[in-house]
């Protein structure tokens, strides 16, 4: 028998101890390459770890909530290389299994929440898939030191436990107010206020504080009329956390003005008829203004520390792009936008927009960003407030350009003009400095030759 | 046509008993002997049953009105052959089976041929112990519709019928009489006790009857359909129950399985002679034999053994491990083993049985081991050596169900089995076999299956051994202590300082608690002494408390009580302690 293969925690950028937040298979399953073993979540995305070959599943060396970094292994594969056909085909019988494990009903953590029909509906596979499903560990009810020694168990009553179960709260998070660290039902509550603050039931650490919010109304629609529920995916529920505490812990100030980008537009449709395979979009000139802009006004292209006293200054220049995705919002991150020229970066932001949309972005190519900005100018719209990607400081919003009567100062003119929409984060920068940020920004896009000065 | 009058039968000299269930309500067809209300004495409940099978045409009592002998309570037309009288307990089963809520089940259910359900229930309990009817009153007060299935003909499992119960009224008998003996040493001399051996079963049936009998009331009153006879799984959505009646098959929507567990029939002894016993047997207590050897030197092993030793006989115990209550805390078992010697023919440690045979004389036993006994022939043998779960003796395959090699069934931390909608609890899921371990995780699971959220919260189950003296303990002991390197320190405080117990002449015994270093947190205890078992729950919920040793010492013990002792050891951990002199801490 050959020895097992290695499945290692591949390139993940700069991530380090990244929480292993769902194990996709277990020991015994067959597997083929590349299909997703477990699913590590940054605070950007989730993402599997793929398996390096085909086989069969030794061994799981992770488990939920294990932080992993580049490298660590996560599972030994048998590999079924030379196996028979029969065997391979084996795998396929093997999806139904998978599939129904997504079922929310057999999630033996969050039971009660499911619907038991969906259960049922789910019950054949279960049993033809044999003992293959939801194998309990052994009894709860062994008791052992673990379960009581004061450094391995959270110190909080039996009460206070059932609150918190009831809660769905994980004890282990909670910071104990009590004598003693003991946590006290209040504690429990300020946790699920904090997570509910923070837009989701993840929680965003301790650093938020309790906003003393009252709790999320809880109310039954299905009085009002038929409804049907939905879970979000998981990069909204990821990005939410985020957005969430973004918009909850950064005064945002948003700042609009426009720019006449009637020269720039004439420049782009004649580069497009010169560059016949390559889309040039107007999103690349406001790449490049972006960064005359923030090699203009250092500040905003800065990072405030978690106390809020410290400015950190980049010197160099990654722009962020959000892009729509069926799954969500992710903001892949454009590298040295300084150094690149329109056309290159034309290719590159082409690349990494088919990579999102195709879910193939990795953590590392979202990661590194100093300023976002997110277009909605391909669809509609005046004017809006983007959420400033923490921990930068100002994100440009972009709505749809039109053409518009401009004063020349002897006569109307028809101009093009973009509207532009500049969240900051009015801890680091003031409204002048912002002004004067979209002000030249609009002034670069309305002459780029202004990009050589 | 006439009516019959139902009157309340001689209750013995009680008047004013109260109604308190109205069993029956006019137009219900009732059988002759079929209850019609409950009364409830200041001893016990029981039915005023109907005269005549019938139809009740008028009920004459309400709740809470108060009876005496000869009150009208009902008034039963009788029927005269043409009407057919339904039986209460048989449910009504639905001809709709098969068809509604029951089709997501169909396909199922088609392998087992195109039989329809008997019986359609929301929560089906597979055996009614004290995890199993925990389950079932729990689920029904839940408001689930809730089946009871029973293998035997009255509720309560083992721990009602023929385990904790009737051995603790007889264990309270051999207590009485020990501690009449022991009253000679203090100058009051009783003459030896003669035993009626029918009256003394009679107390202990009657003791267990009327907790029994408690139940099926409860179980009426709440609604619990229960049903008697084995039951066997046939699909996941199924169970065949035998009844007298026929089997009868149950559908329900989720099931709790609480079938519980049987003595381990060590093989080689000559089963099929009545004079080698299980725990069952050797509580029906059929007769007081002259010697009595006993195998197994555990809990149940040591409570029999105390039991008969006091009723008279000659009792050898012999235990494979190097002490008695193996796993226990060593000097927890000291005074229980010294008392123990010096009342017993024996304990024989590190011995076991080689070769056992029935004789015309007795049991002819061969030992091998560190300490054979001499007595070769006892009058009877009680086996003693442990109880193995019931998991393959309920058609679990048919269910989808995971049984392990030794007939456990692997459970999470909510008592589901590897089918989400199949929950397990009590014996059947693993050590500790206590009924207060499964009545928890009954309540557990019932809760579960009604959509609460809930799981295992539970740290610690607190563990006795009803002998005398009565040995107690609960979470980390020394032994693990020592085993695993924790950071723990133990202080001990002996009953020799107890005033209270020197009072009863039981200095021997001691109560140890066990704290971690660092926080100063209660960890464990374990106690030795007459009512151990009871001073045992302050520590258990001290654990679960996260009680500082000056917690425990600052809150006030009443004076004199044993209880006192817990306070008194957590003061001596403290170094606060005053009842003694307290040991150099550093």
């Amino acid at each position: 028998m050959p020895s097992p293969i290695e499945a290692k925690v591949p390139d993940i950028g700069n991530y380090h101890d990244v929480p292993v937040i769902e194990l996709l298979v277990k020991p015994g399953d067959l597997v083929k390459k590349d299909q997703g073993l477990v699913t590590l979540e940054s605070d950007k995305a989730t993402m599997e770890v793929p398996s390096p070959v085909a086989g069969v599943v030794r061994e799981l060396r992770v488990k939920l909530d294990d932080k992993v970094s580049e490298g660590a292994i996560v599972a030994l594969i048998e590999s079924s290389v030379g196996a028979t056909e029969s065997r391979v085909q084996a795998i396929e019988p093997a999806k139904p299994a998978q599939e129904a494990k997504a079922v929310p009903a057999t999630d033996a953590a969050n039971p009660s929440a499911a619907p038991d029909r969906a259960g049922d509906a789910s019950l054949e596979r279960r049993v033809d898939a044999g003992a293959a499903t939801h194998r309990p560990t052994a009894p709860p009810v062994r008791f052992s030191a673990n379960a009581v020694m004061p450094e391995r168990v959270p110190y909080a009553t039996p009460a206070v436990r059932l609150f918190a179960r009831e809660l769905g709260v994980d004890l282990a998070q909670v910071a104990g107010s009590g004598k003693g660290g003991r946590v006290l039902r209040e504690d429990v509550q300020a946790f699920v206020r904090q997570a509910f603050a923070a837009g989701g039931a993840r929680g965003a650490g301790s650093g938020g504080a309790g906003l003393g919010l009252l709790p999320w109304p809880e109310i039954d629609f299905s009085k009002f009329g038929p409804v049907q529920t939905q879970p979000l995916s998981k990069i909204k529920r990821a990005s939410g956390s985020n957005l969430a505490r973004n918009w909850a812990m950064i005064p945002h100030v948003t700042q609009h003005d426009v720019a006449d980008i009637t020269e720039m537009e004439a420049f782009r449709k004649q580069l497009g008829t010169e560059q016949k395979d390559l889309k040039i979009t107007p999103l690349v000139f406001l790449i490049k203004a972006a960064v005359a802009a923030l090699q203009r006004f250092p500040i905003f292209n800065a990072s405030l520390d978690a106390k809020g006293e410290t400015l950190t200054l980049k010197q160099y220049f990654h722009i962020g792009i959000a892009v729509d995705t069926p799954e969500g919002l992710v903001v892949p991150v454009i590298r040295d936008c300084d150094r690149k020229g329109i056309l290159e970066l034309a290719r590159e932001l082409a690349l990494v927009s088919a990579k999102a949309r195709d879910r193939k972005l990795t953590p590392a190519e979202m990661s590194g960003g100093c300023f976002s900005i997110s277009s909605l100018g391909g669809i509609g719209g005046t004017a809006f407030t983007p959420i400033i990607n923490a921990p930068e400081v100002a994100i440009l919003g972009v709505s749809k350009s039109s053409m518009q009567p401009v004063w020349s100062g002897t006569a109307f003119e028809p101009r093009l003009m973009l509207p532009l929409s500049l969240s900051y984060d009015h801890r680091v920068i003031d409204g002048a400095a912002a002004a004067r940020f979209v002000a030249y920004m609009a002034l670069v896009l309305a002459d780029l030759r202004r990009l050589m000065l | 046509m006439d009516l019959t009058e139902a009157k309340v039968p001689d209750i013995g000299n009680y008047h004013d008993v109260p109604v308190i269930e109205l069993l029956v309500k006019p137009g219900d067809l009732v059988k002759k002997d079929q209850g019609l209300v409950t009364l409830e004495s200041d001893k016990a409940t029981m039915e005023v049953p109907s005269p005549v099978a019938g139809m009740v045409r008028e009920l004459k009592v309400q709740l809470n009105d108060k009876v005496s002998e000869g009150t009208l309570v009902a008034l039963i037309e009788p029927a005269d052959g043409a009407v057919s009288v339904k039986h209460e307990h048989v449910s009504v089963a639905p001809e709709t089976a098969g068809a509604g809520p029951a089709a997501m089940v169909t396909s199922q259910a088609a392998r087992d041929g195109d039989r329809h359900a008997d019986i359609e229930c929301a929560l089906l309990v597979l055996g009614a112990g004290p995890g199993g009817y925990t389950a079932a009153f729990r689920g029904a007060d839940l408001g689930l519709d809730v089946v009871l299935v029973e293998r035997y003909p009255s509720l309560g499992g083992v721990c009602l019928n023929v385990g904790c119960i009737p051995s603790k009224a007889l264990l309270h008998t051999a207590e009485v009489i020990d501690a009449a003996a022991a009253m000679a040493a203090h100058g009051l001399t009783f003459g030896p006790p003669t035993l009626d051996l029918d009256r003394l079963r009679a107390f202990k049936t009657g003791v267990v009857a009327k907790l029994t009998g408690g139940l099926a009331g409860m179980a009426r009153q709440r609604k619990v359909r229960v049903l008697h006879g084995a039951g066997l799984f046939v699909s996941p959505h199924e169970l065949d129950v035998a009844t007298d009646a026929g089997v009868k098959r149950v559908r329900f929507e989720k099931a709790i399985v609480a079938a519980g567990s049987r003595a381990l029939k060590l093989p080689g002894f000559p089963w099929g002679d009545p004079r080698v016993m299980d725990s069952t047997d050797a509580l029906s207590l059929t007769e007081i034999p002259p010697t009595l050897l006993v195998v197994g030197g555990g809990i149940i092993g040591l409570e029999m053994a105390t039991v008969y030793a006091s009723l008279g006989s000659r009792v050898t115990v012999v235990e494979l491990a190097d002490q008695l209550v193996p796993g226990c805390d060593a000097d927890l078992v000291r005074p229980l083993q010294l008392r123990l010697s010096k009342r017993l023919e024996g304990i024989h440690l590190r011995t076991k049985v080689a070769h056992a045979e029935a004789g015309k004389d007795g049991i002819h036993v061969k030992f091998e081991g560190a300490s054979a006994p001499s007595r070769n022939v006892y009058d009877r043998v009680l086996v003693a050596v442990g109880r193995t779960p019931n998991g393959n003796a309920i058609g679990a395959a048919a269910a989808g169900m995971i049984v392990d090699g030794r007939g456990y069934i692997p459970v999470d931390a909510q008592m589901r089995s590897n089918v989400p909608h199949i929950f397990a609890i009590g014996d059947i899921v693993g050590n500790p076999m206590l009924a207060h371990k499964a009545t928890h995780e009954g309540k557990l699971a019932a809760e579960v299956a009604a959509g609460h959220k809930r799981e295992w919260l539970a740290r610690v189950i607190p563990a006795v051994a009803y002998t005398d003296p009565e040995i107690a303990w609960v979470g980390v002991s020394e032994r693990e202590a020592k085993e695993q390197g924790l950071a723990t320190e133990s202080a001990k405080f002996p009953w020799a300082a107890s005033g209270r117990a020197l009072g009863m002449d039981r200095g021997e015994g001691f109560t140890k608690l066990i704290f971690d270093t660092a926080t100063r947190r209660i960890v464990g205890g374990g106690i030795v002494g007459p009512h151990a078992g009871d001073l045992i729950a302050e520590v258990a919920l001290a654990i679960e408390m996260g009680a500082e040793a000056a917690d425990i010492g600052h809150t006030i013990h009443p004076h004199p009580t044993l209880g006192e002792t817990v306070a008194m050891a957590a003061e001596l951990f403290e170094g606060s302690i005053t009842d003694l002199i307290a040991p150099k801490r550093q």
